[in-house]
């Protein structure tokens, strides 16, 4: 089971826990595991279309899965998974 | 309210005083306790914008990566972020307003001429559609 990382904003939707453990090979595997114990994580995570918020970051361990094989990217139990908000801004 | 240690608040200071005329940015670690947020720690970031950062910044989410293991290794909290506007008030910006999260405490902080000059505090509703401002403590305020 890989864990993942829940940023504070997300938490209420996971029970209050900072880390959840989920099974899967890839990170879309991972993340469907994940929604289906936490439903209520998928509107902050995905738009209607199902395809992740431009707005969030997923990351394996250091790497960014925009720049592996997005959700796609395999994943190993041994892994950890990180949910990064995009935070930007400017005048 | 959020209440910004010395030790942060000099690191804050300094990061948006350096990167002067740039946007800085960085994050905010540390508790909440009865509504009070208490940051003990400030980690200044890479601006990650690939353009004028005169007036744009992202934070690199590498940095938010490192971020995030330090505070779970300190027992404490991503409270939030904080970036800078030089020459400009400290005013929560409707590209501010997109591109931030709920629950957040967003300090913005003027700068002008390279010194700072004022600095307050925003978070964002649900929708992302408003922005409220927060109470800000800072050191000698």
């Amino acid at each position: 089971m890989a864990k993942i990382l829940i940023p504070t904003p997300l938490r209420q939707f996971t029970g209050g826990a900072d880390t959840v453990t989920a099974s899967g090979a890839t990170v879309g595997e991972l993340m469907g595991a994940l929604l289906a114990a936490h439903p209520d994580l998928k509107k902050n995570l995905y738009n209607d279309e199902g395809k992740l918020r431009s707005f969030v970051n997923i990351y394996v361990n250091d790497e960014d899965i925009r720049y592996l094989s997005k959700e796609e990217s395999a994943v190993a139990d041994s892994d950890t998974v990180s949910i990064i908000p995009s935070i930007a801004g400017g005048r | 309210m959020i209440e910004i240690s010395p030790e942060a608040w000099d690191l804050m200071v300094d990061h948006a005083q350096k990167s002067y005329p740039n946007e800085c940015c960085g994050i905010l670690i540390g508790d909440e306790q009865a509504g009070l947020r208490r940051a003990t720690l400030a980690v200044a970031c890479r601006n990650a914008y690939e353009g004028e950062q005169k007036d744009r910044f992202l934070i690199d989410p590498r940095d938010q990566i490192s971020a995030e293991r330090q505070s779970r290794e300190l027992g404490l909290g991503v409270l939030g972020f904080f970036h800078s506007h030089p020459d400009e008030g400290a005013y929560f910006s409707q590209t501010d307003l997109k591109n931030h999260w709920p629950f957040y405490s967003n300090v913005v902080m003027s700068v002008r001429g390279g010194i700072f000059a004022d600095a307050k505090c925003f978070r964002v509703d649900v929708d992302q559609t408003a922005s409220e401002e927060e109470d800000l403590s800072w050191p000698k305020s």
